[in-house]
């Protein structure tokens, strides 16, 4: 099967909305550990920078003159104030003097603005730091106060360390390194996993699609292996199809050599009747029954043909249309007769069948009725309902006022071929056509006396269908 | 009887067609649709028998057309089709009744024979007026149950005029109805058969069956029984 545009497969849609999702949820959690570190880093730097200031508290002293003394830079928390350019920096000012570590040497850390106000600590950034004539680094500024009593009466100094945010950096490239490394390995496992489950729940169509290819080719006859709920009513569904189609082959197969096997009886006869030399009236007379017998077997194996003999997939057929169309014509053909039909009708009947099987059963019955009726002719139609059956059956009567049917009569009637009268043509032939109809719905046809009308009744009974 | 027999299988168009003449109908013959249709709206036929699978236009396209063009003759539809389908579709574009093929001819016949009968209001299989009996089927007359020797002329003559028992007919319509197209027309014909016909049914001139309206035509003047 080649279209013109093939639809995405289940496969591919269930792959390609499943990727799509992992895709954004791996990505979301990368970023989300991305941020937390990032702000664990922070705070991680704010506690070592209070650290630091403890430190610088306790280095600082002032001499009898009140100016400000570091004691031992050698004893400073970090080597790296006393390393140029280390990228950590720490400043101290107060009333009585500056101070600054070694790394700041050959530029100069911003000067303070109110120096003397006291300070809750913080730690802010990323700012911009100029070190030298005009190169600036990112970098984070932790600040704090402390009041110190001198001589001269109290002395409020300020800190300031600066951190360079390389160090940041650094740890965050890392972290990011090792992190999208365990992300992509999460992903790609996830993938794979994916895979295999679509797979796994896919494998049942799979099944299906060998099964049907092994059905075109024949190899099997229907389909056989047990499927997941959702695909069973498709499976069943298909195997009921099969089954009409395999029925209606069969059934034409069937029409077809009954037709022609059946055919072969008569012109034997007339065969054999020819090479006799027979008496020229008495040959006249056989071809002219042979000919009638041919014709019989031709109608009803016409008929046959016409019908596919399943309701399973027709929609089904009011009833009151069709009989009203087909009473308008017999009340045409037998306008002399002034025969009156009367409908009783329930209007939820209905017919689960082909159209043409209707019209047979109705115009078979009817035209019947409307032949041997002195005046009144009844068709009674209703449902039958049963629990659990998807659709009604059918309730068929059809009643006259003629003379009936004699009871040693009916089972001539019923029996396939026999004709009930030879001098209306088509007679014979309609009952056992109408019979093949009713035992191809599984219905039956039973005939008695009109309690009503006095005459024939013919009653059909279909099954519902479940 | 004037009829129109439209079957395009010329066998089985001939076969009809000369049994139908030996019946005593004036046959007209078509072979196909358009032909038939052309017939059918200029002639007054009695009745039509027409066969649904034509060429040039269906049988049933011919049906319509001449109930289109207003004409009320009886209509009888010949087809090989056998299902209700296709029978109760024939009969609602206006034919009167259908036969299926293959037929006996004289099931043919006897639906063309009742059809025409209830054209002309009968109900009976034969006419009835008074004493006078006619049996269409037959093609037998009786006089107080007393067969009446008839020739064929005759019989055709009384039989038009029986069916339309109580009608004035014209001259012109019983010539059209009795004489196929190309048939001698000539009225002291039909004056002749009419006297021989009172002759016969009315030999001691008490029953006066058959009223000549000066100018104009016959009546059959005994009521019908029915």
């Amino acid at each position: 099967m080649t279209s013109m545009r093939r639809a995405l497969s289940l496969h591919a849609r269930q792959l390609i909305a499943a990727s799509l999702g992992l895709i954004a949820f791996l990505g979301l959690t990368g970023v989300a550990l991305d941020q937390a570190f990032r702000s664990t880093l922070v705070d991680t730097m704010e506690m070592r920078m209070a650290r630091y200031a403890d430190v610088f508290w306790n280095e600082l002293e002032f001499d009898r003159k009140g100016r400000l003394i570091v004691k031992d830079i050698d004893n400073l928390p970090d080597a790296r104030f006393n390393n140029y350019r280390s990228g950590l920096y720490a400043q101290i000012q107060t009333a009585k003097g500056d101070w600054q570590s070694e790394s700041v040497a050959l530029f100069s850390l911003p000067e303070l603005q109110d120096a003397g106000k006291v300070r809750t600590p913080e730690l802010s950034g990323p700012l911009q730091l100029p070190v030298g004539e005009d190169s600036s680094i990112g970098a984070y500024r932790y600040t704090a106060t402390a009041e110190f009593e001198t001589r001269k009466g109290p002395v409020v100094a300020t800190l300031r360390i600066y951190e360079s945010e390389q160090e940041i950096f650094r740890q965050v490239a890392g972290f990011r390194r090792s992190l999208w490394a365990y992300l992509g390995i999460a992903g790609a496992l996830l993938t794979l996993v994916q895979v295999f489950i679509l797979r796994w729940s896919l494998q049942p169509l799979r099944g299906l699609e060998h099964e049907l290819s092994a059905l075109q080719e024949g190899r099997v006859q229907r389909l056989g292996r047990q499927y997941p709920t959702e695909l069973h009513p498709i499976a069943n569904s298909i195997n009921a199809l099969l089954d009409s189609e395999r029925g209606n082959l069969e059934l034409s197969r069937n029409t077809l050599a009954d037709l022609a096997h059946s055919l072969k009886t008569p012109l034997a006869v007339l065969q054999s009747q020819l090479e006799n030399h027979a008496d020229p009236e008495r040959f006249r007379e056989e071809v002219y029954s042979q000919i009638q017998r041919m014709n019989d077997i031709v109608s009803y194996q016409l008929s046959r043909a016409a019908r596919s003999g399943h309701a399973l997939y027709s929609a089904p057929i009011g009833i009151l249309p069709h009989a009203e169309s087909i009473v308008s014509s017999l009340e045409k053909i037998y306008k002399s007769k002034g025969v009156l039909c009367e409908f009783e009708i329930d209007p939820k009947s209905q017919f689960s069948g082909e159209m043409g099987d209707l019209q047979e059963l109705l115009g078979n019955f009817l035209e019947n009725a409307f032949k041997w009726a002195k005046q009144r002719v009844l068709l009674t139609a209703r449902p039958l309902f049963q629990p659990a059956a998807k659709r009604p059956g059918l309730y068929l009567c059809i009643e006259d006022d003629g003379d009936g049917i004699a009871p040693e009569d009916i089972s001539k009637i019923l029996q396939r071929g026999v004709r009930g009268d030879e001098r209306v043509q088509g007679h014979g032939i309609g009952m056992a056509i109408v019979q093949d109809i009713i035992q191809s719905y599984g219905g039956e046809l039973s005939v008695d006396r009109s309690s009503e009308l006095g005459g024939a009744r013919f009653t059909i009974t279909l099954p519902s269908l479940s | 009887m004037r009829i129109l027999l439209v079957e395009d299988e010329a066998p089985l168009r001939e076969t009809l067609a000369a049994r139908l003449k030996r019946e005593g109908f004036a046959v007209d013959t078509a072979s196909d649709g358009e032909e038939a249709l052309f017939h059918g709206r200029e002639v007054p036929f009695d009745i039509a028998v027409i066969d649904l699978g034509l060429p040039k236009l269906s049988g049933m396209d011919v049906v319509k057309g001449l109930r289109d063009a207003g004409q009320k003759f009886p209509i009888l539809i010949l087809t090989a089709r056998s299902s209700w389908q296709d029978k109760v579709e024939g009969l609602k574009y206006g034919a009167d009744d259908y036969l299926v093929k293959p037929f006996h001819v004289e099931e043919l016949l006897a639906r063309i024979n009742a059809l025409l009968r209830r054209a002309a209001g009968w109900s009976k299989p034969s006419l009835e007026c008074g004493p006078v009996k006619l049996d269409l089927a037959a093609q037998k007359v009786s006089i107080n149950d007393e067969p009446a020797e008839l020739t064929s002329y005759e019989y055709k003559v009384l039989e038009y005029l029986m069916l339309h028992a109580g009608d004035l007919v014209s001259k012109a319509d019983l010539t059209e109805h009795i004489y196929q197209q190309d048939f001698d027309r000539d009225s002291n014909v039909l004056e002749v058969f009419v006297g021989r016909l009172r002759k016969k049914l009315d030999p001691d001139g008490s029953l006066k069956p058959i009223e000549t309206v000066r100018g104009r035509g016959y009546r059959f003047a005994i009521p019908r029984n029915e």
